[in-house]
Parts: C-alpha cells; sequence; structure tokens
C-alpha cells in the first residue's frame, strides 16, 4: 500500500535498539534502507547507512519518500510531525502505546498534506519477496495474490505462515495496528485491495473492540466482489476489560466478536472458525 | 481507564461544572463523621463500576441520618462478584424539571470527536441511540478547530434552552470539550444533566481517561497507582498484559489477538481460562519468568504456553520454563507450544530438560484437555 520494491526508506529511531536490529532484517529482506535519523546523531552510520539529524536533509541527500518510526512513545509525536511536514509519502509507525491524542493530530495532519500514514503500535506492511517495512517475520510466505489485513501482530503472522506453508502466496500483508486511532483503518485498506488487479482474495483479521470492522463490512456489501475471509479473534472475551491492545475493550453490546462476525456475514464475507481454519477456505477458490 | 461517577465529579468540580450538593465517603470509618454533616432527605449512591446501580438496589434515599448510615453500611458490605463499592455519594436531592444528557466522545475509527446531547437524560444512552437514534443529536467536530461556542450554542437551542440556561448550557459543553482536552479523555459524560428551578447541574457523571498519556497526567498516574488490582500492578512493572478470568487453565501467550484466538478455541472445547497474559514483544528470560510465577500463584490446574516468535525468541522461552520448573517444585503441569524464531534451539532444550513440546497449537490444547481428565 502506497510502498513498492523501489521505495527509499528512512528508518527513524536507527539509532536505538529496535531501529537497528529491525533496520538489519530489513536490509536482509532486500529493503533500500537509505538513510536513518536520529537528532543528534547526524554524521554516524548504521550498517553503512549514513545517519542524519534532521529530515529535510535527509531528504535532500538521499530522496527517500518513505518512513518508519522505531522512537518510544512520548517522542512519537514529533517523529511522524517531522516526517508529515517534510512531506514524506508513507510513514509507518511501530511506536506503541501512543497518546492518542497525539496520533489524531498526526492523523489531521497527514489528511491536511495528502499524505499516507501506517500504525501505530503495527507491525508494518510486508510485499513478499520485493520489500519488508515493518518487523514481521520475513520467512511468512512468498509472493502471490492474497492480501492479509490484520489489526492485531503475532496472530496474523500465525495466519500467514499457515497460509505461506500451505503454498499460497501474498500480494501484501498490511499490519494496520492494535491502537484505536489508525493511520489506516481497516476500510482503506479493505479500498485499496480491492482495487488491487494483483490481488484476487482479501484476508480480514480483526479483533474485539472499536467499530472498524462493522464499517468495514458496510464498504464490501456494497462496493467488493473479490472473495473476503475474515477471522475475529475475541469471541469469549469479557466485557469491560482490555485484553493487550488498547483497542481491544468490549463495551456494552458494541465491539463484539459476535456483532462484528455477523456484520461481515451479511457483507458476504466467510468467516474461519480459528485461524488455522483460513488457509482451507481460501484454497476453496484457488 | 474508566472513572466512576466520584472521580468524575470532583473533576468537574474543578473545571466550574454546576453540581448537587454532595460529600463522598470513602471508606466505611468516615460514615458516622460524614453523615452528621449532611441534610436529609438524601440519595444514597454506591461507587462501583456496574451499569445500572439504581436496578441493582445501589442508590438508595435516605430520609435522615439514621438511615443514610444504614444504607452506607449495607453499600460497602455489599458483594457483587468482579467489582467493589469504592466509595459512597450522598447526594441532596435535586428537583428536577428536565434531565438531559451531554458527553463528548472520541469516535476513534472516524478520527475525530462528537458533542452528543439529548433531551432523554438519564437513560443508556446506547439503548436510545438504538431504539430511537431521533433522539440523540450528534455533532462532530476535529481536534484542531476544536468545540467552537458556535457549535455548542447549536446543540443547547436545539435543546430548547433559553434566556440564563442557554449561556449555561453552552459554558457546560465548552466546559467537557476543556476537561477532554486538558485530560486527554476518550469520554466526557454528564448523564443527568438536570434542568431544575436554580438552572442546570450535573448530577451524575462518567469519563474514560488515556492510560497511555499517564506519562504527562499525573492523574492518569494516581488512578492507575489506586485502581489496579495486585496482579495488574505486577504485570504492569514487568511489562506484560494481564486480565484475571474465572478458569482453571493458566495462559502465557505472546500477542493480544493471539492470545485471544488461543483462549476462544479452549472455550470453544468447553476449558475455561483462568487468565489473559501476553507476555508483549521481545520479551526476556525474566519477563517469561514473571509471567510463570503470576500464573502459578492462581493455582491453575495446567498451564498453557504458547509463543510465536517473532522478536520474542524461543529459546529465551525455554530457559525461563525451565528455570521455573527447578524452583517451583508444586508447578502445575506444563502443556507448550513454541513456534517461529530460535524455536529449533528452544525445542532441543526443553526436550533436554524432558518436557514435551508441541508445534501445533490444536495438538497442545488437545493434550491439556487431556491433562485435565486425568
Amino acid at each position: 500500500m502506497h510502498i513498492s520494491q523501489n521505495s527509499k526508506v528512512i528508518v527513524q529511531g536507527i539509532t536505538g535498539k529496535q531501529g537497528t536490529f529491525h533496520t538489519q532484517l530489513m536490509v536482509n529482506y532486500g529493503t533500500n534502507i537509505v538513510a536513518g535519523l536520529t537528532p543528534g546523531k547526524g554524521g554516524q552510520e548504521v550498517y553503512g547507512i549514513p545517519v542524519f539529524n534532521d529530515m529535510k536533509e535527509a531528504i535532500q541527500e538521499t530522496g527517500a519518500e518513505t518512513s518508519i518510526i522505531f522512537v518510544p512513545a512520548r517522542f512519537a509525536l514529533g517523529a511522524a510531525m517531522e516526517s508529515l511536514n517534510a512531506g514524506i509519502n508513507m510513514t509507518c509507525i511501530i511506536t506503541e502505546n501512543m497518546p492518542v491524542f497525539d496520533m489524531i493530530q498526526i492523523v489531521e495532519k497527514a489528511k491536511e498534506k495528502g499524505l499516507y500514514l501506517i500504525g501505530p503500535n503495527c507491525p508494518g506492511m510486508l510485499i513478499p519477496d520485493k520489500i519488508k517495512l515493518g518487523i514481521m517475520p520475513s520467512d511468512m510466505c512468498h509472493y502471490g495474490d492474497v492480501a492479509v489485513i490484520s489489526k492485531s501482530g503475532t496472530l496474523s503472522y500465525e495466519i500467514t505462515k499457515a497460509i505461506g506453508n500451505s503454498g499460497i502466496g501474498v500480494s501484501a500483508y498490511i499490519g494496520i495496528g492494535g491502537d484505536p486511532v489508525r493511520g489506516t483503518t481497516m476500510q482503506e485498506a479493505v479500498v485499496y485491495y480491492s482495487e488491487d488487479p494483483r490481488t484476487k482474495i482479501i484476508v480480514l483479521i480483526g479483533e474485539i473492540g472499536n467499530d472498524e470492522e462493522e464499517k468495514t463490512a458496510e464498504y464490501i456489501k456494497e462496493h467488493v466482489s473479490k472473495p473476503v475471509i475474515a477471522y475475529i479473534a475475541g469471541k469469549s472475551a469479557p466485557e469491560g476489560k482490555r485484553m493487550g491492545h488498547a483497542g481491544a475493550i468490549i463495551s456494552g453490546d458494541f465491539g463484539t466478536a459476535q456483532g462484528k462476525i455477523k456484520a461481515l456475514q451479511k457483507a458476504g464475507a466467510l468467516i474461519a472458525d480459528t485461524p488455522w481454519d483460513v488457509p482451507k477456505m481460501i484454497k476453496e477458490f484457488h | 481507564m474508566r472513572l466512576l461517577e466520584y472521580e468524575s465529579k470532583e473533576i468537574f468540580g474543578e473545571f466550574g461544572i454546576p453540581l448537587a450538593n454532595y460529600i463522598t465517603i470513602n471508606s466505611s470509618d468516615e460514615i458516622e463523621e460524614k453523615t452528621k454533616k449532611f441534610s436529609y432527605p438524601a440519595i444514597i449512591k454506591s461507587q462501583i463500576a456496574i451499569g445500572s446501580r439504581k436496578k441493582a438496589g445501589l442508590i438508595k434515599i435516605a430520609q435522615n441520618q439514621e438511615e443514610a448510615v444504614l444504607l452506607c453500611r449495607e453499600f460497602f458490605s455489599r458483594k457483587v462478584p468482579g467489582f467493589v463499592v469504592e466509595a459512597i455519594i450522598i447526594e441532596e436531592l435535586a428537583k428536577i424539571d428536565q434531565e438531559y444528557y451531554c458527553s463528548i466522545a472520541l469516535d476513534a475509527s472516524g478520527r475525530q470527536f462528537y458533542l452528543i446531547v439529548s433531551k432523554e437524560g438519564g437513560i443508556d444512552i446506547e439503548e436510545v441511540s438504538k431504539e430511537r437514534p431521533e433522539a440523540i443529536i450528534k455533532i462532530n467536530f476535529s481536534y484542531s478547530i476544536g468545540l467552537t461556542e458556535n457549535t455548542a450554542r447549536a446543540a443547547a437551542t436545539q435543546l430548547g434552552f433559553s434566556g440564563n440556561s442557554l449561556q449555561l448550557g453552552i459554558d457546560i459543553f465548552l466546559k467537557l470539550w476543556e476537561i477532554a482536552k486538558k485530560l486527554e479523555a476518550h469520554l466526557v459524560e454528564i448523564n443527568p444533566l438536570v434542568m431544575t428551578p436554580s438552572g442546570l447541574i450535573a448530577v451524575d457523571g462518567k469519563m474514560i481517561l488515556d492510560d497511555d498519556a499517564a506519562f504527562r497526567q499525573p492523574i492518569v498516574q494516581n488512578l492507575q497507582e489506586k485502581k489496579l488490582s495486585e496482579f495488574e500492578k505486577l504485570a504492569k512493572t514487568a511489562g506484560f498484559s494481564f486480565v484475571k478470568l474465572s478458569g482453571e487453565i493458566g495462559i502465557l501467550a505472546n500477542g493480544a489477538g493471539l492470545t485471544m484466538a488461543l483462549l476462544d478455541v479452549l472455550s470453544k472445547l468447553g476449558l475455561q481460562p483462568a487468565n489473559f497474559l501476553d507476555v508483549g514483544g521481545g520479551a526476556s528470560k525474566e519477563r517469561v519468568y514473571k509471567a510463570l510465577e503470576l500464573i502459578f500463584k492462581l493455582q491453575p490446574k495446567a498451564v498453557l504456553v504458547n509463543i510465536f516468535g517473532g522478536i520474542t525468541r524461543c529459546d529465551t522461552v525455554a530457559q525461563a520454563i525451565i528455570q521455573a520448573l527447578k524452583d517451583f517444585s508444586d508447578a502445575p503441569p506444563m502443556v507448550i507450544r513454541l513456534t517461529g524464531t530460535n524455536e529449533k534451539e528452544g525445542i532441543s532444550l526443553l526436550k533436554g530438560a524432558n518436557i514435551d513440546v508441541f508445534q501445533d497449537v490444536i495438538d497442545a490444547v488437545k493434550k491439556v484437555k487431556e491433562v485435565l481428565s486425568e
């Protein structure tokens, strides 16, 4: 989604522990990382990648148009704003535990400038065998025609790996993240991949909380003719308890797994009973 | 984090939202002393995180101090599974001409805010919005523009406010937004907002604050300190997320979605988990060990470990399990499934210590069922 094999990527927070570690994994995958950014550490190098103090300077020197953010939560607002103000086309925010009010401001800025965001608290995006912009396992699957769009991290690894192991290829893996306010919503990702000519089947991985699946279902009903297979986690979750993700909480009968499943079924999506049923269901269409 | 009426009203008061006269009783020791200082009849309201306090008999009217004392004692000793009466509010009986609803709510998926008002206060707003959505007025606005005086005026006018109450209503709506913005609230709600002969007052309220803003919101820090259970605090310090459930199988997994999916598979097979525990990304040996220690404290009949290593390494998890089983001789039977990063190393460590490992989740869950029936 808004990235390709040719994307030139800047890593914000490249000198931190996570930033350095995942930079190496992304480079190994073949991602074209052209610069790192850490204020005060300009002039250094990480795996031969030049580090800059300032986003505008980094863009001037490298021509980057994509960024991935690894800075701690309290600095993520500043990092994302710097990226957006410099005109970076796609900013991927890996950072978890970001205050919601920061994210609201970031999304408003991106909309105002016509730029794209994904995350926060997300695994990022993978176009198998082409580019990895994120922290997901590198060996889940090869390129193919199934788009996987997920709110959750490890659960989507589990499902994507099962898809890969069964010999099915993936056109894109999109981890939109588990926070309540997201740079890319589930619906926005579905819109993109329902129009993507290389994608034949869409897999949605949702969970309790929020109304994203319900809104996505409304869109699918009216606009999507490709097969949609969905798994929703949290069928047995109790009300009022936050299950790990900031967004994963049921309040009243709002945000329940049952409600989401019903909405998606009404829209014509097929529902997987367990995560491990997804590959067989895809095969029905192949 | 959800705030109860007494916590919300303290904030409303600080921001100048008019309230009915009330006092808060924080423990049974304060009952005698504090009830003396109030005039009766008055309404006695338990502060507990359940939906309909009235229906549960946790809000009642006291005609005199004697009755107030009895009610307070009764409420503090009331057992509601999973909940506690944190405090009690004694409040003057407001002369009600009309009840309204008003709130500022974050629309997370819409990435904006709503001012929500209704002429039907005191009721469950979610129910009304389903049955008669026309009874509710919702006006959206962005963070950067905020709630403007004009928007607040439009809402107050639609509620039929005029004269003095029009300005009062506008002020209250603007204050709700001031509170939301300043304290980073996902919800600030007055329900009901009551029209009395002397003007508008907030009679009940609730708020939801952002746990992730704790680092710059002292009020969130203080409330976390007060509200989290011993187990939840332990989990928070160690860096994993934990929810106590009522079953008999201890759960340790990584990732919120994967953990939930595992609980779903268990409950479908009629197995009840004792907890939700997402050990988090890139867990160290110490963190996994602490998680196991916490799970053992719940005294489950079996423990199921399900790890899909991404940033988390299977060998680290295996080392923690081996250490925990060495240190806790009375540990319950463990069923372990490991896959992902450093899977081979993890499995061979466990096999070396004579611990069975599964690579398939369903096989592991079946094994748990077997262990329980033994």
